[in-house]
């Protein structure tokens, strides 16, 4: 496989999309109770922003993923569906690796996540790139097994 | 340099609105570049602007405008604004300034307002001190006399004053309260400066105005801190068209991304006979791509929050919309520089040849991101969630 080949992918599926977003949540939640309880830092405006950078990768994340939920839904072509699956994918995975960051730095803990190198977010951004810069369509979800 | 207004169609609905503002878009695109490299200002470009109606599209249904959606008003600017950011930058205190307008103003006032912008009249701004502490201090004094009211003060960053035919203009009475009074072009005491030289947004003409013993009727003042001493959505409001005007620019920044990073030579070590055929710079195409795509997705969800605000204002609903907004300001002004920035990575070398412009895009964007700091967005969010402050009220949230 080179740059040019669009990646194979498996039934179109927003589900890890879904379970990223939802672990992001998740790790949001935990960090933001821990930080509460430090009262000296409750009120340090890098502490402070640093939130605001979390909810706006997560809201991201929730609004692209309505997107391609939509996209799924209604009358885009098979390869419209596969970018707006593939960039509700990014949005999540980054909206997560933000969220761990986060935890690690306030909390001191790391929660462990899954792998996914099976179905690497490399792919995803090849596939968006291919279409929308050389107009390469992505492989149909249709006929993949 | 605007004398008299002229004729302006009426919009009647959300979809009018939006295809206008593509066919619009479209020919203001072919000499944005030139414009910019000039600095000329869009003098015929605004008149078409006014004639095609997209000036009055907020005026409420019950005063004969279209009372469109603020999702539909985002979603106009954008579209002006990836072909010319400095055209979509000009209504914006224009479009501020007809919420004000619902917001605080008498039935008459309204009456009258409302009817000489759908007619095709221009509102420029008097807002920000030349000399204030900070953005929200207002040394400019209005004086009230009987039936008249007299204004003296120095104003910056006078976005399309030059351009008005009418100049809402702040200034503060004994108490330091807000009051707008709507000053017509050619009243004696008022001057506007094209002083305007910052390296983007050129053709926005936001340049100085003074007033020295301006006087106006007592009639052509509203009491503006209204708008902002019980909960409404006209900070909201003056923020999502800058979001819009940002997110248009990041959209603009692509589009030209993707044109010349296809023609970019391919690199030494690559391999490959074309730059289109680069992996980095394929997968560089695709995180823009799904960032902006993000980034248009947040500013159609501020819309849908302004409106709710705009039906039902409280504390909640108004903190909601500053909230949501912050969000679409922050993400269209980070993308508006990462496009406009990527485009040179992309594109190699010869694409910084001053014979493209393309500059124009970075010069634009860096501009207009700094009318408030995305900095304080990230707090305001992070405020609320941590601590459970709700964002202050005033223009700038």
């Amino acid at each position: 496989m080179n740059a040019l080949t669009q990646p194979r992918v498996g039934a179109l599926s927003l589900t890890r999309a879904q379970h990223d977003l939802a672990t992001a949540r998740q790790l949001f939640d935990a960090t933001l109770g821990f930080v509460r309880q430090q009262v000296h830092i409750a009120h340090d405006p890098l502490v402070i922003s640093r939130f605001g950078d979390l909810h706006i990768r997560i809201e991201v994340a929730v609004a692209l993923l309505e997107r391609a939920e939509g996209s799924l839904a209604g009358t885009d072509d098979d390869a419209e569906i596969s970018v707006a699956v593939a960039e509700s994918h990014l949005a999540s995975a980054d909206a997560l690796s933000a969220a761990s960051n986060a935890e690690f730095e306030l909390t001191g803990q790391r929660t462990a996540l899954p792998g996914s190198v099976d179905d690497p977010l490399r792919a995803k951004q090849q596939l968006i790139g291919n279409f929308r810069l050389n107009g390469i369509h992505p492989p149909s979800f249709r006929s993949a097994g | 340099m605007t004398t008299s207004p002229p004729s302006a169609h009426i919009i009647h609905s959300d979809a009018e609105a939006i295809a206008v503002a593509h066919k619009l878009a479209a020919r203001f695109a072919v000499e944005a570049s030139v414009r910019d490299r000039e600095r000329r200002l869009p003098v015929a470009e605004l008149d078409e602007f006014s004639a095609s109606g997209l000036w009055g599209i907020t005026v409420p249904k019950a005063y004969g405008g279209a009372g469109v959606s603020y999702v539909t008003v985002a979603e106009v600017i954008k579209i002006i604004s990836a072909a010319d950011p400095s055209l979509g930058q000009i209504p914006q205190n224009h479009l501020g300034v007809l919420d004000i307008l619902l917001q605080t103003a008498s039935e008459e006032q309204k009456a009258y307002y409302f009817g000489k912008v759908l007619q095709g009249y221009r509102f420029g701004n008097a807002f920000s001190e030349a000399n204030s502490k900070n953005a929200g201090a207002f040394e400019t004094r209005i004086r009230f006399d009987g039936d008249t009211a007299q204004i003296d003060g120095e104003k910056f960053y006078c976005t399309g004053a030059l351009f008005a035919h009418i100049v809402p203009t702040v200034g503060g009475n004994e108490q330091n309260q807000a009051f707008i009074a709507f000053i017509e072009r050619g009243t004696p005491g008022l001057s506007i400066v094209d002083s305007w030289d910052g390296f983007g947004q050129r053709t926005t003409a936001s340049g100085g105005v003074t007033l020295k013993a301006v006087k106006v009727s007592r009639r052509a003042v509203i009491p503006a801190h209204n708008a902002f001493d019980s909960p409404t959505a006209n900070g909201p409001i003056s923020q999502i068209i800058q979001a819009a005007v940002d997110t248009g620019i990041a959209i603009g920044a692509l589009e030209e991304t993707k044109r010349y990073a296809r023609e970019a030579r391919p690199w030494i070590d690559s391999g490959h006979d074309h730059g289109w055929q680069d992996p980095f710079s394929i997968a560089a195409i695709g995180e823009l791509e799904w960032r902006i795509h993000g980034t248009e997705a947040i500013l159609k969800k501020a819309g849908i929050a302004i409106d709710q605000a705009l039906a039902t204002p409280n504390e909640e609903t108004v903190a909601h919309a500053s909230l949501v907004v912050a969000q679409a300001k922050v993400l269209s002004a980070e993308n508006a520089l990462l496009a406009s920035s990527k485009l040179f990575e992309l594109a190699g070398t010869r694409s910084v040849l001053g014979k493209y412009n393309l500059d124009r895009h970075w010069r634009n964007a860096r501009t207009h991101t700094l009318h408030d700091p995305a900095r304080w967005k990230y707090h305001l969010i992070g405020n609320y969630l941590l601590n459970g402050v709700k964002p202050a009220r005033h223009a700038w949230n």
